[in-house]
């Protein structure tokens, strides 16, 4: 009465520490790719061996109390969110008549809602772009070109030490850096590319793409860095001993080959900048709207029912632009 | 151009982009760190002022500190105890997904991404909300730590994940068959092998904790440290006193998570000894049937 046994998700690669999955993206990753490489049916590459003694109440005494957390401090609220933006408002909060009147306030002509969604939705492709510009060739050096395992390790973990510092302090450290008075504009003066500092640097939505690309590029580098580092070499080796150049071998084994590091990279940076509100806040300036920004303002103003249906449309949104995403994924896979 | 030459420039290209890379990442708290070294006179520009001093450094021990202190204390004692719970949860969570049915287990799995891709402002808002249907009003406790472990226990999960990927569960089958029970196999066995995915996943959930902010801006009445540092931001002109808090806070950071995986690297290193160790040699299986036969008070039904 055994459970059939599940394949492990990779083969371990010796001098890799399980420090991988520490991080976020890899567990769909080991997913994906363990169906890509090896075959596998999808799903299949997650799954641990079960313990011996697996009877159904032990295993439910250990869901229990996890399952429990996640239900009030997660989907209770998610949940609550939906609902309120069906209430009505008051000068004190919200009572529990239905409407609809906080989405119809959201799609009326007067709301600058819809354009500030489009400016964030721009805004998080742009640096979800500039993240994969930036990222795969870090990750790709570190996973292809380091040779010794212990080096790329090193180097990478020096590379995602700031993620785990406040996103508070790191957007904080870019006003210092880009504003009028900043290192950016002396240093350009110093050397006389520029010579009135440049006001564009701080407080502009440039600054908010720069200082999300800095905090999330890790997001894009982590996923790509494991499914690289992961990748069966003898591939590489197969197209190159056909004949293939570097470039085409790039293009036609290894690209491919990390589609899926990829995606999870894009998903993972586009979903958290579509949420921002700190960044755009602190960088921003106020000059440049967030949803995330908005939602604190009428929290602020006591507008519950019309923050929540704010932050319900901005889970559309995201979800509509993880779909776009994916499918453009595929579009590319059958090319 | 040869083949050769053609590697040597890519390898050295791709360095180069890399270490532009590392600029841009740790640039903007370098630029911190040099104007936080300015004397009294400094502002939070530059050209930078009277360095190096350790003025704002001093500042921070001064009376006009004592709300940053308070926050400190506030956020050390959230996140130690986000730490515990966050540690906790997330070896119970995985002892059950190894359990699962399939289909369970990637329910589980799906949760687990919802609460890392779930946007801080929104998981604040439901929390208020949600607590206002229920007639309480929001607070760092208990809603503001239920928030905090939501989002440390993503991480906390994945570390277990990697661990037990690297894991023989035969050494369980073992000790079952040798009349251990269920308990004693997870105390004697499992516990021992994996504490150090358990304190990892712990001090991932400190460290997210001490961090986090957007999630906690709208649940909390008391000024955890990253609240504080956003009210002194957005309040009063910037001062070099929160650049040195800044690099405080970051150089901190990065040597507990530094230390953190080093003691996690080690662990698992001597996970793969220890069960190689067990498979080659039929001590470990003779020491396991002793201590079952030696704790016959422990055994369940």
């Amino acid at each position: 009465m055994t459970e059939p046994e599940l394949t492990p998700t990779k083969p371990a690669t010796e001098g890799l520490p399980a420090l991988e999955p520490a991080l976020p993206g890899d567990i769909a990753l080991s997913d994906a790719a363990g169906a890509e490489i090896y075959g596998e049916e999808k799903g299949a590459g997650l799954a641990l061996r079960a313990p011996p003694g697996a009877s159904k109440l032990v295993t439910l005494l250990w869901m229990l109390p996890g399952a429990l957390w996640l239900l009030i401090f997660l989907i209770a609220p998610v949940i609550v969110v939906l609902v309120v933006s069906f209430f009505t408002g008051t000068i004190t909060g919200f009572k529990e008549v239905f409407t609809t009147s906080n989405y119809s306030a959201i799609f009326s002509s007067s709301s600058t809602y819809l354009s500030t969604l489009e400016g964030v939705a721009r805004n998080s492709a742009i640096v979800t772009a500039v993240c994969l510009v930036i990222g795969y060739p870090v990750a790709y050096f570190l996973a292809v070109k380091v040779k010794k395992v212990q080096y790329a390790f090193g180097l990478f973990l020096i590379a995602l030490a700031p993620f785990f510092t406040s996103t508070l302090i790191r957007a904080e450290a870019w006003v210092p850096t880009m504003a009028i008075n900043g290192a950016v504009n002396s240093i350009l003066k110093d050397i006389g590319i520029i010579h009135h500092p440049l006001g564009i640097l701080l407080f502009s939505n440039f600054a908010v793409i720069v200082a999300l690309v800095q905090l999330l590029v890790l997001f894009m580098v982590t996923p790509i860095f494991f499914q690289l580092a992961a990748l069966d070499q003898s591939a590489i080796e197969a197209a190159r001993d056909l004949g293939a150049s570097g470039f085409r071998v790039f293009m036609n084994v290894t690209l491919p080959l990390t589609r899926a590091g990829i995606m999870i990279g894009c998903v993972f940076v586009f979903v958290l900048s579509m949420g921002d509100f700190a960044t755009y806040k602190l960088v921003g300036g106020g000059s440049v709207g967030s949803i995330g920004l908005n939602i604190q303002n009428l929290v602020s103003l006591l507008n519950y029912p019309q923050a929540a249906a704010q932050a319900a449309i901005l889970v559309v949104a995201m979800a509509i632009g993880v779909v776009l995403l994916l499918r453009f994924a595929k579009l590319q896979d059958q090319v | 151009m040869s083949q050769q030459l053609r590697e040597r420039l890519s390898k050295i290209g791709l360095g180069v982009w890399f270490a532009a890379f590392l600029v841009f990442l740790y640039g903007p708290v370098l630029v911190m760190l040099v104007l936080s070294l300015q004397s009294e006179k400094g502002g939070s520009g530059f050209p930078a002022v009277g360095l190096p001093s350790g003025y704002w450094y001093n500042y921070l021990t001064g009376p006009n500190s004592s709300a940053i202190r308070s926050a400190v204390v506030v956020s050390l004692v959230l996140a130690l105890i986000v730490g515990v719970i966050g540690g906790a949860l997330a070896l119970s969570l995985i002892m059950a997904y190894r359990r699962m049915s399939r289909r369970t287990a990637t329910i589980l799995l799906y949760v687990v991404l919802l609460a890392l891709m779930t946007p801080g402002i929104l998981l604040g808002l439901g929390m208020i909300l949600w607590w206002k249907l229920l007639g309480l009003s929001p607070s760092l406790y208990p809603a503001g730590l239920g928030v905090h472990v939501v989002w440390a226990l993503p991480f906390g999960f994945l570390v277990m994940l990697s661990i037990f990927n690297r894991y023989d569960v035969a050494v369980e089958e073992a000790a079952r068959d040798l009349g251990a029970s269920v308990m004693q196999t997870f105390t004697r066995v499992t516990l021992p092998i994996i504490w150090g995915g358990v304190f990892g996943a712990a001090l991932f959930a400190f460290t997210l904790s001490w961090n986090e902010f957007e999630r906690t801006l709208l649940v909390s009445t008391t000024n955890t440290l990253p609240l504080e540092i956003y009210g002194e931001l957005t309040s009063a002109a910037l001062q070099p006193n929160l650049y040195a808090l800044g690099v405080i806070t970051t150089f901190g950071t990065i040597l507990i998570v530094f230390l953190m995986l080093i003691a996690v690297a080690l662990m698992v290193r001597r996970t793969a000894r220890t069960q190689a160790a067990a498979f080659q040699t039929d001590e470990e299986a003779v020491t396991l049937a002793e201590q079952a036969r030696a704790a016959p008070a422990l055994e369940g039904a």
